[in-house]
């Protein structure tokens, strides 16, 4: 038996150092992969498929896998055919420089969309730059994304500052005097956000009766916003993601706080939370839309994805993205060059979240993008005309 | 002021009740169980997808989490856990560690990362004192934890079973002598542990309203504070501790605001730990021995590896991958050799002074943030401000480390990880922003940003690291330092001041930790708290426990293992952490003491 643990404890080392070592020349296999196939167009996603974001990558990879198939059903650009190639990120900087890397090595690929998190796709951004190849954070609301970046990074993400300005001003026209405000105590997200909207509240007149910064990870608010709605604000305001909303209005009511809420994201735990009903937001999409574009799109989304009760504006983000992608080929051409001169041409592309997507070449983001008052009526996000 | 107590003692009741299983387990088999924090996340889905998705009734729900739960925690206990436990507690930690992993991502494949709903069960605020309201289902949950007190009280005190438990708390050798079936207790307790988790993660969920397959992670962390807030293998010590905790986070919270919750918590572990090194109910023993104490150093030597081996290495790695592997390949070098310096540092204080510190990521973030703001704000070029980094995050570490010394055992690897974590709070609540644009390193001029500069870079000083610490481990003062950590009693005898060497080893570390922390962030060039997590020190003592946990040079084999094995296993994006899981445990099972220490 101690023979036999002995040998199996060699093999499995000597296993495992060879599975360290292979790691490496599976890499180089990889990207001296053909690249004389020229008829198909690769574009790279870097995402979380496990770990704690990869809710968000499962949401990302249907509607990119919906947009694929529908760009190659109509022929792809000019006849090449579209395919992504996935790598796992875990949205987590370590991991997402080593797959920018993978792909600025891989010929093929000739634009990556991702990451997730602006923390992940930062650190990635140097990479991309040197490669010459366009890193497309469509979901990066961080200004600092593209306002420290290169040409070489672009994003269809409103950005934070500009959605909290919005949600100041409207709140303000809504006849509000006073808020209570919690916001996420994030470097990329939650504090720039925060930032926008205290300057806009100070600008037009609306007073913040206490801000409590919080942590999506934690689980209980109420110590905060005990806090928070003390002084009695008319409304309160949480600037943050779905799932910790959620949290919030269920505790807000819990303490006894009735003023209207406004935040919350389209989002299942956040439309299903009883406590959310009559939340509003300022949407960049609404699956409720009359749209044709976005009716189209819903119901192909649900047709493909019959589990699945909701589209939210991430899925719509990602589908977006793609067809931007693929216009921006049309235009330019496919060769990472041709497909970055692209984006410097493209021009009112068809979009279910904007109408139509035009970038605005200074900041690489979209031009004057608009939002729509909307509140959360029976577990469904609908336009709002109060 | 009432709401806040009434906040307080419903989050207390939660981790009361996590407490316990962490606390139950310890004392009977002598493990941290890093797995009890999986079974929150896992207790929480499966009451959604028993109530949700095949419409049991809630309380048939529940008695079929406990039952599941339960099941699970016996197959882990059978499998993994007890077979290290009976003779290396550290491997046993390590692998609960790697089944954490493995149950949080197979859970997340069953019932997908999604946050739910969970369903309004009890009603949640029907009921009210002052402004806050509250509701059956909180009653019921404070009535629940009450009767499970009582009866595991009774059951303790009384039982047969029970008896035997806390006999083999006591001493499991003499239990054993007076005939205790000490491995039935130990599968008994493990799964009264497993099940009080599963039912923990029901109660948290029902409290917070929504739940995914992650979110017992953080209140997971608290239990196991509040476990040794109380004494670790004391259960009466458990519920006092989480109250206690409750109560005090929910002050802290309303006075400092919820991000400074985890500064709070671990403040208030230290100053316990300080005033009562073994918790408010435990007892320090008079010799405690350090975790780590003759485990490694006994059982294992190190594999002799030949001068030959050494120069091919040095050859290999440092001229033959530069010149033929791809930029894919070298960025993974990058990671894989800034980490085996941290790991390499991490040696003297894990394997020679017998400290398992599990804190790592605090002297790696200071070492970052230092780095990044000299160059950023003072200009100093990446040369200058690397070694300061280093000297920064020894010189902050070891100050804010010093009052920890004089505890031991578990609880100074408790109080290094909540060092850790209090340390990138503060960094978090004093720059929030996150630095951009850090300078990448030049040569006169010429910026060194490719991959292959980086490489090279990273390598020179992996080198370095390496004979700095072989001269340090063959030096006098290698020597005392090792003393201390293979019995400090011996070398308390000799003269020899423990705490100190300990507090130097620490330095040491902290000054590697440091470096790491400089190299990563000016590759990056851009950083913010949320890339030093407790997931990071975990990995940098992960990857000393693979390679052999005294030997420097094992750091660079557990490195290339851990961060390699994690790029290969991209062939199978979905279960690549669970390989890596399995893996970990494989390695663990077959080399207790590290690939590079032959068991003897």
């Amino acid at each position: 038996m101690k023979r036999f643990l002995r040998s199996a404890a060699v093999v499995s080392v000597a296993t495992l150092t060879a599975v360290g070592l292979a790691a490496c020349a599976s890499g180089s296999a990889a990207s001296s992969g053909d690249s004389s196939a020229k008829s198909t167009v690769y574009f790279g996603v870097s995402a979380a498929t496990t770990g704690q974001y990869a809710q968000y990558g499962e949401q990302f990879k249907e509607a990119f896998d919906l947009a694929v198939e529908q760009v190659n059903a109509k022929g792809g650009i000019d006849g090449h055919p579209v395919a992504l190639k996935y790598e796992d990120s875990q949205s987590d900087p370590k991991q997402s420089v080593a797959v920018a890397q993978k792909f600025v090595g891989d010929d093929s690929i000739s634009l990556v969309f991702g990451d997730y998190s602006s923390a992940a796709s930062i650190p990635a951004s140097p990479i991309y730059t040197a490669g010459k190849l366009l890193q497309y954070g469509f979901n990066n609301s961080n200004p600092d994304f593209t306002a420290k970046g290169t040409q070489y990074q672009w994003s269809t993400s409103i950005t934070t500052s500009a959605t909290y300005t919005w949600t100041a001003d409207y709140i303000k026209k809504q006849g509000i005097k006073s808020v209570g405000v919690s916001y996420l105590n994030t470097a990329d997200w939650g504090i720039p956000a925060f930032n926008a909207f205290k300057a806009e509240a100070k600008k037009v007149g609306l007073k913040i009766t206490d801000a409590e910064g919080v942590l999506d990870t934690s689980d209980d608010y109420r110590p905060s916003l005990t806090k928070a709605v003390a002084d009695k604000p008319e409304a309160f305001v949480h600037i943050g993601y779905g799932p910790d909303a959620a949290k919030i209005v269920t505790q807000l009511r819990a303490i006894g706080f009735d003023g209207t809420f406004y935040g919350g994201q389209d989002e299942q735990s956040f439309d299903g939370t009883k406590d959310a009903e009559g939340a509003i937001n300022g949407a960049e999409f609404l699956s409720s839309n009359p749209a044709p574009e976005v009716q189209k799109f819903v119901k192909a989304f649900k047709k493909k994805y019959p589990q699945e009760t909701e589209v939210t504006g991430f899925e719509a983000g990602a589908y977006d993205a793609l067809n931007v992608a693929v216009a921006a080929a049309k235009i330019g051409g496919t060769s990472r060059e041709d497909i970055l001169a692209g984006f410097k041409k493209v021009k009112d592309v068809p979009s279910v979240v904007y109408g139509k997507i035009t970038f605005d070449q200074s900041s690489r983001r979209v031009a004057s993008p608009q939002l729509t008052p909307s509140i959360l009526k029976d577990g469904k996000w609908v336009a709002y005309t109060g | 002021m009432l709401d806040t107590l009434i906040a307080g003692l419903l989050r207390g009741n939660v981790y009361a009740l996590g407490a316990v299983g962490i606390s139950l387990v310890f004392g009977v088999m002598n493990v941290v169980n890093f797995a009890q924090f999986s079974f929150f996340g896992l207790g929480a889905m499966l009451s959604w997808f028993f109530v949700v998705k095949l419409g049991l009734p809630f309380w048939l729900a529940l008695v079929a989490v406990l039952v599941v739960c339960g099941a699970i925690g016996l197959l882990i206990n059978v499998t993994v856990v007890r077979p290290l436990a009976k003779f290396l507690p550290l491997a046993a930690m390590l692998s609960t560690y790697a089944i954490s992993l493995i149950l949080d991502n197979a859970s997340q494949i069953a019932f997908t990362a999604q946050f739910r709903v969970f369903p309004d069960v009890l009603p949640t605020s029907n009921l009210h004192i002052g402004n806050m309201r509250f509701g059956t289902s909180d009653l019921v949950m404070l009535g629940t934890t009450a009767l499970i007190m009582v009866v595991m009280t009774l059951f303790l005190k009384y039982g047969k079973v029970g008896r035997a438990i806390r006999a083999t708390a006591q001493d499991q050798e003499a239990a054993l002598q007076m005939g205790i079936p000490v491995g039935q207790v130990q599968h008994v307790s493990f799964v009264i542990a497993s099940a009080l988790g599963g039912l923990a993660g029901v109660f948290i969920a029902l409290y917070v309203g929504v739940a995914n397959p992650n979110s017992g992670l953080d209140v997971g962390l608290t239990a196991f504070v509040a476990a040794t807030l109380g004494g670790l293998g004391s259960l009466v010590g458990a519920v006092i501790g989480g109250f206690v905790l409750g109560i005090l986070e929910a002050f802290g919270i309303h006075f400092f605001g919820d991000t400074a919750r985890e500064i709070i918590v671990f403040v208030i572990l230290i100053v316990v730990l300080i005033v009562r090194p073994g918790g408010l109910l435990g007892k320090v023993p008079l010799m405690s021995t350090e975790p780590l104490t003759g485990t490694f150093l006994g059982k294992g030597r190190p594999i002799r590896i030949p001068r030959w081996v050494w120069l091919v290495a040095f050859v290999v790695a440092g001229v033959l991958v530069p010149l033929v592997a791809n930029d894919y390949i070298l960025t993974t070098g990058t990671q894989v050799i800034i980490y085996a310096i941290i790991a390499a540092g991490f040696t003297v204080t894990a394997g020679q002074a017998g400290v398992l510190a599990l804190g790592q990521a605090g002297p790696i973030a200071i070492g970052a943030y230092a780095s990044a703001l000299l160059t950023l704000y003072l200009h100093l070029p990446f040369w200058v401000a690397l070694p300061l980094a280093g000297i920064a995050a020894a010189v902050v570490a070891s100050i804010l480390a010093s009052p920890i010394w004089g505890v031991k055992g578990h609880y100074i690897s408790i109080a290094t990880l909540g060092l850790g974590i209090a340390i990138v709070a503060v960094i978090q609540l004093v720059l929030p922003q996150g630095l951009y644009n850090i300078p990448v390193p030049e040569w006169f001029g010429t910026p060194l940003n490719s991959p292959q500069a980086y490489y090279l870079i990273d390598f020179g000083v992996l080198a370095v690291t390496l004979v700095v610490m072989w001269r340090l481990r063959s030096s006098h003062l290698g020597k005392v330092i090792s003393s201390v950590g293979s019995d400090e009693v011996a070398a308390l005898s000799s003269g020899v001041r423990g705490r100190n060497y300990k507090a130097l080893a620490f330095a040491v570390s902290g000054f590697f930790a440091g470096i790491g922390g400089s190299l990563l962030a000016h590759q990056y060039t851009y950083i913010d708290p949320t890339i030093f997590t407790m997931l990071m020190s975990l990995l940098v003592v992960t990857i000393v426990i693979m390679g052999g946990v005294s030997l420097p040079y094992g750091a660079v084999i557990g490195a290339i293992v851990l961060i390699g094995a994690m790029e290969l296993l991209r062939f199978t994006p979905e279960l690549r952490i669970i390989v890596y899981g399995l893996v970990l445990i494989l390695v663990v099972r077959f080399r207790p003491g590290g690939i590079l220490v032959r068991n003897s």
